[in-house]
């Protein structure tokens, strides 16, 4: 599952990233620029698709394409108004946080993160971020059951959570 | 599953929208007066966002790499980007 989906990112990017780059080469970015901005709209592209919330009436790579070019102005504040949106069907949003300014807090909390093991956090991420079903996880990641990786999952989220309660407390005391 | 594991259980279905709302109303309602609860909620969701955020960058990672697999190995891909950028 997890390498179809290799396969299938691989030739959409494969298809999908030269047309980009000559639409932020003549909006006058350059290779770093136009990178970055593929990268996010794939983002944005997965998380909705994970999400079920993906409504295009056009092609992924068409999608994807509008997606950067809306990307570009918002990072460089251009004019959007003359841009027609047509091509993208739904007005995509683009999420909030996705250029989130790191807080010291989140930085300090990725270490806990960390703390909670590697394989813990992949599983958490497979759950909350990808949204694959439980049947799924288990398969991957060598449970008996879906049951035993439920039991795990939520072991694991329990990790994190108490890290996060631990460095609450501790900023409380030092604040 | 021990009781902690059951509470945590009970919090993501509250958190996810998976919660009956008979049971949601009654979970709210334990809530109001159970500060503990209220603070393991707050954590919980914490922690959900703090997942989310991980996994974006991983997936951003996941990206990089098959754009460097794509130009160490994919001269035709190479030389079309190259000559959009000469």
């Amino acid at each position: 599952m997890q390498e179809k989906e290799a396969i299938w990112l691989t030739a959409i990017y494969r298809e999908t990233f030269p047309q980009v780059a000559r639409v932020v080469q003549r909006l006058g970015g350059d290779l770093d620029t136009a990178k970055d901005l593929f990268h996010d709209a794939l983002v944005i592209y997965l998380e909705k698709r994970n999400n079920n919330a993906l409504d295009i009436q056009v092609s992924v790579k068409a999608y994807l394409v509008g997606i950067t070019r809306i990307l570009w102005m918002q990072k460089f504040r251009q004019d959007c108004r003359q841009q027609s949106l047509d091509t993208l069907g739904d007005q995509p949003d683009i999420p909030a946080d996705l250029y989130a300014p790191e807080a010291d807090k989140a930085r300090s909390l990725r270490q806990y993160l960390q703390a909670a093991g590697k394989k813990c956090l992949q599983l958490l991420q497979a759950f909350y971020y990808e949204q694959r079903s439980m049947d799924e996880i288990a398969r991957e990641f060598h449970y008996s059951t879906a049951h035993s990786a439920t039991v795990q999952k939520y072991k694991c989220l329990e990790k994190v959570r108490e890290a996060i309660k631990r460095s609450d407390i501790y900023e409380e005391a030092t604040a | 599953m021990r009781k902690q594991l059951h509470e945590i259980q009970e919090i993501d279905q509250y958190l996810l929208q998976a919660m009956p709302a008979a049971d949601k109303l009654v979970f709210q309602a334990r809530m109001l007066t159970d500060t503990r609860l209220q603070e393991n909620v707050r954590h919980q969701q914490e922690a959900h966002h703090l997942i989310r955020q991980t996994g974006r960058e991983a997936q951003r990672e996941k990206l990089a790499v098959i754009h460097s697999r794509l130009w160490e190995t994919d001269e035709a891909f190479r030389a079309e980007i190259s000559s959009i950028f000469k």
